[in-house]
């Protein structure tokens, strides 16, 4: 049975208000990760691989939900819990760590800004708005909302920088009308510019047109004195034409896909603007084309908007979307699961848009758990990633990747730390605390505790995104592994140093096999077998002091450049 | 017989295939890139038989900001467009070029001038991409350099060397993974700058050799354990590049220019053009396969005369030798030759003495395997301001580097389900120039 939602814990956040009522429990047939799962398994009858065993599990969980692997305390207590729901409880407990937030909104980031530098709206402006929305767990659909709402005159400079969307691509509607296609519509209709799609019969120059039309009229302005915002014009119509039938002109109306335009009222001339066109003025119409996007654009007619939504959340735990690539949703590439989509959709919209129901949803299903290790009676047919019959591996990305070599040498924990003795050591900080309602005040402390980590080492993930990281504009997921990460990994900085503070932190263990067990579990987030245990032995016997620290860091090298740790599986 | 444990027909079983073929053919075979979209798989290998023997390699000469063609290739001495500077009889009987080229017209014999060069694009900017990738600017749509397309296609698999190096006054030595766009970063350029090596090519010094081993043997050991139940193309993948970066290693006195001979580098001239030519031959003698040297700066919107009378005095001594090299060596029989710029500049000469950029008639200067010898194809009028005959525009520049190459420029790509010609399709190649 799904559990029930967690009661929020901050009095700063929003109360959470579903736009339509929650799916009642008699109403759905079964829960929706059980539905899920009899839908994937149908015509795999019996052919798949078995659960991941606990340490497959957890790590591969802690990679999904807070983009890097479990500590090494982690491990132990989950691989020691006896509780038979200790799978549900640990997905529910890490959807509501603060960390959970941080990363969400840091993927938010990399899907909707696409490493773009900074332009009109700073990065950790945007990157505070987005941690807002997701400690909040702001329903996605007001959260897209709230990024076409912004026109970047809002005083605070949080809400401001919702705008980042708009603002930061100039406010071009060749550009908005693309990215707003494959991004919320999971469509990229870039070839729709001159004539409908050659090759997909669904992408239609109207429906680029109807996206381009929510923003043709909108431009970046800069009064002096005043951050960049966007001012539109009252008037300018759209029309377009196709280039093999020139002579036939069309015209539009902002929409959204098929869905109808809504009639534009019209004012009396002289009343068509709220602040006129003028020298150093930021013009208004009194009505926004682009705000309205704000509004068409999540409405519960325009099915693609919550497919998309529901598809990537998928994509962001499966490794790839039911639809595939995210961004050819077409009916000559159907999803792999055209029912488990609809399914996951449907409630998505039922429940508010409630991101982290959705991912709790998928976290909970066998097809998610599954082993990576392909059982034998699998066909070939069957070990396609796109029937889920055993668990994909793949490269990690170059931010989780990062962040899970920052965890297994220990820089994370040591950081920890010093953000966890400062905030005690701050009488301000401590009076805040307990002012607070009991449980609000422990959660408020271990978000600033998490966001100080995270925001001290960011920094450091550089040299992970040049090296493991794909060029701005690309996407952004694995590609082909290259010389030079081996060389930085093999010879480089940080991880040479790194390996340094691992060293230090596990030469006090004098017990061999207990050494052996923290380095596993630490790296590989696993125990040691038995011929492990014996090369720990091995490496380390009748060594000590410098010597001992030597071989530590060698021994410790060699499992953080293995291919186990290095992919996800 | 042994169970192959790839799905079959998925990309990753198409990666493992092109893990097991061995050669230079397998490097263009199967280009199967795991999960996501926007990754290109090759329809079909357009690697032509003979490839096979023999690695295929390249070198470009980048002049960078717009050499003038008037000074160069296509001199127009006597004219009021033509200058100060008079032309010059090469080794080939008929073909005159501008006297700031001493040394390269003795070589004129091993080259052909294109001298109807017309790519409608005078912004270096875009010129930069036009000329680099064959294709015209487009937002939001990368292709990739021509550099990234040779590492793709003509590297062998083992080879260890990066496949497209950059050799360039300044740079931060670090793989560019934007110039190989889709392909991936393993098929960026690497910017060698001044003799300074790849990063992280040197051992810890502190490693003591059997610590080294021993790290080595376990993480081989764990990579064995987890490939008896998880083996996949990726992974392997992945570890393979542990023994290529080790190969490296022990290769990097490849990037040590101190290693060459003190008479070459007095050849070759000890200024900075001079050693990078020198870098180039030693990359290329190592079997790097695309290199591209570049020089700075031609842009002379002022004092044209006196900065190419300097710049042309740098880029003749190297670059006659690198080719007189090549041709002595053989290597020019399987090297391809490119001398190229964004853009020519203008006949017209301003009040300062200057040129502007141009790009509706230039040239630009090819040598080496897939191309005649001692030939010129294409004609501007008595002034230079025109094309008036063998019109070609960087699209067919581009098709015919590639089929120089042995590549063929018709062969496509499938990226996010759309096929992409390797080649913008609207270019065709210059079969008259071809060998």
């Amino acid at each position: 049975m799904e559990s029930a939602l967690p009661s929020l814990v901050f009095s700063l956040v929003l109360a959470f208000a579903p736009s339509d009522a929650p799916p009642s429990e008699e109403a759905a047939a079964a829960p929706l990760h059980e539905r899920i799962d009899a839908l994937i398994e149908a015509p795999l009858e019996g052919r798949v691989s078995p659960p991941a065993d606990d340490a497959e599990f957890l790590r591969r969980i802690h990679l999904d939900l807070h983009g890097r692997i479990p500590s090494q305390a982690e491990v132990e207590a989950f691989l020691a819990d006896q509780d038979p729901e200790k799978r549900s409880k640990i997905v529910d407990r890490l959807l509501e760590a603060p960390e959970f937030a941080l990363r969400m909104a840091d993927h938010w980031d990399l899907v909707w800004n696409e490493r773009r530098p900074d332009k009109h709206v700073k990065a950790p402006h945007w990157r505070e708005f987005l941690r807002r929305a997701a400690f909040e767990n702001r329903p996605y659909d007001r959260l897209v909302a709230d990024i076409f709402a912004a026109d970047g005159s809002e005083a605070d400079p949080v809400e401001r920088a919702a705008s980042k969307f708009v603002l930061d691509r100039d406010a071009d509607p060749h550009v908005l009308a693309r990215d707003v296609g494959r991004l919320f519509l999971g469509r990229d209709m870039q070839c729709a510019q001159c004539h409908d799609h050659p090759l997909v019969d669904d992408y239609k120059q109207a429906h680029y047109y109807g996206l381009f039309a929510y923003f043709s009229r909108s431009a970046v302005v800069e009064v002096p004195g005043k951050p960049a915002a966007l001012a539109e014009k009252a008037d300018g119509d759209v029309t377009f034409a196709s280039v093999f039938k020139s002579k036939v002109t069309h015209s539009t109306l902002p929409r959204v896909l098929d869905r109808p335009a809504d009639p534009e009222p019209s004012f009396a001339k002289g009343d068509e603007y709220r602040v006129a066109p003028g020298t150093n003025v930021r013009h208004l119409p009194r009505r926004s084309r682009r705000a309205l996007l704000a509004e068409e654009l999540p409405d519960p007619e325009v099915e693609a908007f919550a497919r998309n939504g529901a598809n990537r959340l998928w994509a962001l735990m499966m490794g790839r979307g039911l639809v595939h690539p995210l961004d050819m949703d077409h009916s000559d590439n159907p999803p792999s699961h055209p029912e488990v989509l609809e399914a996951l959709t449907e409630e998505f919209v039922a429940c508010g848009y409630d991101v982290k129901r959705i991912l709790r949803a998928i976290a909970n299903t066998r097809a998610y758990q599954r082993s990576s290790v392909p059982a034998d009676h699998l066909s070939d047919d069957d070990l396609s990633p796109e029937r889920y019959a055993v668990a994909p591996i793949a490269p990690l990305a170059a931010e989780p990747f990062g962040w899970s070599v920052m965890r297994a040498l220990g820089i994370v924990e040591s950081y920890r730390s010093a953000a966890e003795s400062e905030i005690e050591r701050d009488p301000r900080l401590k009076a805040i605390f307990e002012a607070m309602p009991e449980g609000e005040g422990a959660a408020l402390r271990a978000r600033m505790v998490a966001e100080r980590v995270h925001d001290r080492l960011s920094p450091s993930l550089g040299t992970f995104h040049n090296v493991f990281g794909a060029a701005p504009g690309q996407p952004q997921d694995a590609s082909d592994p290259t010389v030079q990460q081996a060389l930085l990994l093999l010879n480089g900085e940080p991880v040479k140093s790194w390996l340094g503070t691992i060293a230090a932190q596990l030469a006090p263990i004098e017990d061999l096999d207990k050494l052996a067990e923290a380095l596993h579990s630490r790296i590989l987030s696993r125990p040691p077998d038995e011929q492990e245990r014996a090369a720990t032995r091995e490496f380390l016997e009748n060594r000590t002091g410098e010597a001992r620290t030597a071989a530590l860091k060698q021994l410790a090298w060699a499992l953080l450049a293995s291919a186990e740790f290095r992919h996800r599986h | 017989m042994r169970r192959c444990d790839y799905a079959c027909g998925t990309r990753e079983h198409a990666l493992s295939r092109r893990s097991f073929l061995a050669g230079a053919a397998s490097a263009a075979a199967a280009a199967a890139l795991p999960f996501g979209g926007g990754l290109s798989t090759l329809a079909q290998p357009a690697v032509a038989a003979d490839l096979q023997s023999r690695q295929r390699q390249f070198l470009v000469l980048w002049l960078y900001g717009g050499v003038s063609q008037l000074e160069t290739w296509d001199p127009k001495h006597g004219t009021d467009t033509g200058g100060p500077f008079r032309s010059i009889e090469t080794s080939v009987p008929g073909i005159r070029i501008s006297e700031l080229l001493p040394r390269t017209a003795k070589l004129m014999h091993l080259m052909t001038l294109v001298r109807g060069v017309n790519t409608g694009e005078d912004d270096h900017g875009r010129g930069d991409v036009l000329m680099q990738t064959g294709r015209p600017q487009m937002p939001g749509v990368q292709h990739p350099h021509l550099g990234s397309l040779m590492s793709r296609f003509l590297t062998a698999a083992d080879n260890p060397l990066p496949g497209y190096i950059n050799v360039a006054p300044y740079g931060s030595g670090a793989v560019n993974a934007a110039d190989a766009a889709f392909l991936g970063p393993k098929y960026g350029s690497m910017t060698l700058t001044d003799g300074k090596a790849p990063a992280n090519l040197d051992a810890d010094p502190g490693l003591e050799p059997g610590l080294d081993a021993a790290r080595e043997a376990l993480r081989k050991r764990l990579n064995e354990r987890f490939a008896r139940s998880r083996r996949s193309a990726l992974t392997d993948a992945y570890t393979a590049t542990y023994d290529q970066a080790r190969q490296l290693m022990e290769r990097k006195e490849v990037f040590d220019l101190s290693k060459e001979p003190a008479r070459d580098v007095e050849r070759y001239g000890s200024h900075d053009l001079g050693r990078h030519c020198l870098m180039a031959r030693r990359l290329l003698m190592s079997g790097v396969t695309f290199v591209k040297v570049s020089h700075t700066n031609y842009d002379t919107h002022n004092e044209n005369f006196d900065f190419h009378l300097e710049q042309l005095d740098e880029f003749d001594r190297p670059f006659a030798a690198l080719l007189e090299d090549l041709h002595v060596s053989g290597m020019l029989e399987h090297t391809t030759v490119v001398v190229k710029s964004e853009f020519g500049r203008t006949p017209n000469i301003n009040h300062l003495y200057g040129r502007d950029h141009w790009s509706k008639a230039w040239s630009i200067a090819v040598a080496g395997a897939g191309f005649q010898k001692g030939t010129v194809y294409g004609a501007t009028n008595d002034r230079g301001t025109e094309v008036v005959d063998g019109q070609v525009s960087a699209a067919d520049l581009f098709h015919t580097y590639l089929r120089a190459a042995g590549i063929d420029p018709t062969d496509d790509y499938s990226i996010n389900g759309r096929d992409v010609q390797i080649a913008d399709p609207r270019g065709k190649a210059i079969e008259e120039i071809l060998a």
